[in-house]
């Protein structure tokens, strides 16, 4: 029995492609229309450049939802079973962010598989302290 | 440590004195002869494209994938408050495996296997700064010294000098 495929969101941040589980996601929207407190302009992958397009996670605050904004949304991907890679263990152990969990494959690139929620949650936290 | 033999061709003379000999990889980093415990080096490879990684502390230049396993490269040089190595397409790395943790280490060049009589083994200066916190040993051959390196060590120090996880900024 073959496990069905897992897919991820792709989308660009900085100049650089990152993935990230649909199951986080809630709806993608544009930037402007949300509130400026929904927004989560900057976060430790980067900045966007002039985005406009906005990841709308739940992220556990009192909102309950948050908006990544990035610069383009490039679409979805299937990945197999063990398509995506575990992080290896010291670079898991050193990173300044729990944000990164795993890698895969994406069009022959190294692509790094983002979870949305924890990335907003840390640069909250980050931000509050 | 029979791969290690198989992929790298010994440098090191042989000591002459006889007595009980250990077997160690041989690199050089930061302008100094520094080895592993042979049996820890499983390859040497050169360094293909790197996968930088957001919120990575200097000595965690990159990932890359080898042989369908994404490793981590280690620079030892900001480790100890060196400056980063340059990494060019020539530049090597000795992948080294301990217990948990599988590195690779970025290297200015590859010696080899060399044989180092135990009784040559001393223990390490007593200082705690640069290299010398890592080390396990030193010892000697023909060539000169060699310092043994202990992995668990350095990737103990690394942990300690990471930046807390969730503390990164944008």
């Amino acid at each position: 029995m073959t496990a069905p495929d897992t897919e991820v969101l792709l989308f660009e941040l900085g100049a650089r492609i990152f993935a990230a589980g649909v199951a986080d996601v809630l709806r993608i929207g544009t930037a402007a229309d949300l509130g400026p407190e929904e927004l989560v302009l900057a976060t430790s992958l980067g900045a966007a450049g002039g985005g406009e397009r906005a990841i709308v996670v739940r992220d556990g605050s009192p909102a309950g939802e948050a908006a990544l904004v990035v610069d383009r949304v490039l679409g979805f991907h299937a990945v197999g079973e063990g398509g995506v890679q575990p992080l290896p263990a010291l670079a898991a152990a050193v990173l300044g962010t729990r944000a990164i969990t795993g890698l895969l494959q994406v069009d022959d690139a190294t692509t790094l598989l983002i979870d949305l929620p924890t990335l907003i949650r840390e640069r909250r936290a980050a931000a509050a302290s | 440590m029979a791969e290690a033999r198989n992929r790298a061709a010994p440098a090191g003379e042989p000591p002459a004195s006889g007595g009980p000999e250990a077997w160690y990889f041989c690199l050089r980093l930061l302008g100094g002869r520094y080895a592993f415990e042979a049996s820890l080096v499983t390859e040497v490879i050169r360094l293909g494209p790197l996968t930088r990684l957001p919120a990575a502390p200097a000595f965690l230049p990159g990932v890359f994938t080898h042989r369908g396993e994404v490793l981590a490269v280690l620079d030892v040089g900001p480790l100890v408050g060196r400056g980063a190595t340059p990494i060019r397409p020539s530049t090597r790395a000795a992948l080294v495996h301990c217990g948990e943790w599988k590195v690779a280490v970025v290297t200015d060049g590859v010696e080899g296997l060399v044989a180092l009589p135990a009784r040559s083994i001393e223990a390490p200066p007593a200082e705690s700064a640069g290299m010398a916190e890592f080390l396990s040993g030193v010892g000697r051959d023909r060539q000169g010294t060699v310092a043994i390196l202990d992995l668990p060590r350095m990737v103990e120090a690394a942990r300690s000098r990471a930046v807390p996880a969730g503390s990164a900024g944008p």
